[in-house]
């Protein structure tokens, strides 16, 4: 089971990303890519093929819940960044209308589901994670990147835009993604 | 051999005193974290403690003295003033600096009111978000709410917050010839980048207002851009 998070500035460019595999026991087991292509695919650029045909019907496959080809357990790198992006026009319908800086999965796609957090300023916090029950743990887990975050942005040398490089805050927020995803 | 090897920690030496010289603390009393590079290990041992280690919460009843805001706050603008090319130019720098600390107030401000809350809010609406600057900014930042909030009367997308006796100017008498300059361009820029975080574009400027009463009466102008409106109308 893995967690993709990434922080977005206010210009939505992505500012800090995390990959965490979680320790704890996975609902269901994750196939190897081969074994979840179609049986005509050949080579594993199929995997891709598929992952993006998906993309294209990523409308249809929001209102059919359980639609759609199951791809590769989503290891994809890039499939993974591109569901974050798809699901940033949703993320600013919800946060015009809702005054909570908590949105619970604001977008699904295939068995990824998409959390956010948006802070004041308004950075995005996107979370893709394959778990339905664990709001409170993602809850707390935002959080702690916020406490961090707010304090990365208060070093006088950081602007919304900078990268986050900071190996504390990386650290840090490892810690925190342990304990709680 | 020996020579310039002695000759070399000479002059080490003496560029480590005139160190210690510049500050004399040491290098405690600056906030920095300690610069970790990206090749940093993780679990190095660290000599004092870095950014993320401190409480955010411990400095609530620590303020900083009026005075050395004072002195800080007309250094900003004497370094200003010998850069630029007029007034115009001048207030537009004070603003960029005020849009700087705008930004981290408002998350600093947003952060203390509401991470104790199981569900943290944000301001949507523009209205409260405006009222919002008049009492919490302005507490955050001057200890005290502003004085007034009014809606201009000819143009719909212009609100104004007065401040009758704005601490930044506090110590500033500025001379006859540049009359229209107003340094509470700073606090504009603090207005701005909230308004900008919360998701309300404008443009926001300062204008001096004095009356009989308050000789250093300041109107903060802002003036809202047309997408604000027309999203505040549709959300009705």
């Amino acid at each position: 089971m893995s967690h993709h998070l990434f922080l977005l500035s206010p210009s939505d460019t992505p500012i800090y990303s995390l990959t965490h595999y979680s320790s704890k026991p996975a609902q269901s087991t994750s196939y190897p890519l081969a074994s979840n292509l179609p049986t005509w695919s050949t080579s594993a650029f199929a995997g891709t093929l598929t992952a993006l045909s998906g993309a294209s019907s990523v409308t249809q496959s929001h209102h059919v819940p359980g639609g759609g080809v199951k791809m590769g357990g989503g290891q994809d790198r890039h499939v993974v960044q591109m569901i974050a992006n798809a699901s940033l026009d949703n993320i600013e319908d919800v946060m015009r209308r809702e005054n909570a800086m908590y949105l619970k999965s604001v977008d699904k796609f295939n068995e990824w589901t998409v959390s956010a957090f948006v802070t004041p300023g308004n950075v995005k916090f996107v979370l893709l994670h394959d778990q339905a029950k664990n709001d409170e743990g993602i809850r707390a887990f935002f959080h702690d990147v916020w406490e961090l975050y707010v304090k990365t942005m208060l070093n006088p040398f950081h602007t919304a835009h900078t990268v986050i490089r900071s190996a504390a805050f990386d650290a840090r927020v490892r810690a925190s993604a342990k304990k709680n995803l | 051999m020996q020579q310039p090897h002695s000759r070399f920690s000479v002059l080490s030496n003496s560029s480590l005193s005139s160190a210690d010289l510049l500050s004399p603390t040491g290098s405690s009393r600056f906030s920095l974290p300690s610069a970790p590079s990206i090749n940093a290990t993780l679990g190095q041992t660290r000599q004092r403690p870095n950014i993320y280690d401190r409480n955010l919460n411990k400095t609530r009843s620590s303020e900083v003295s009026a005075s050395a805001f004072a002195f800080l706050f007309s250094e900003i603008v004497q370094y200003t003033q010998k850069r630029v090319s007029g007034i115009n130019d001048l207030e537009r720098r004070l603003n960029i600096l005020g849009y700087r600390v705008g930004m981290r107030v408002l998350e600093l401000m947003t952060w203390r009111a509401e991470s104790s809350s199981k569900a943290p809010k944000r301001e949507i609406r523009f209205l409260p978000a405006l009222m919002s600057i008049h009492t919490q900014v302005w507490r955050a930042v001057f200890g005290r709410p502003a004085d007034a909030i009014e809606k201009s009367v000819e143009n719909e997308d212009e609100y104004m917050i007065i401040d009758n006796d704005p601490l930044p100017e506090r110590h500033i008498s500025v001379p006859r010839d540049m009359s229209q300059l107003s340094c509470s361009s700073f606090t504009a820029g603090i207005v701005e980048a909230v308004l900008d975080g919360l998701g309300f574009p404008a443009r926001v400027t300062a204008h001096n207002t004095p009356t009989q009463q308050y000789p250093s009466r300041t109107t903060i102008l802002i003036k809202l851009e047309k997408s604000v409106l027309e999203r505040e109308e549709i959300v009705k």
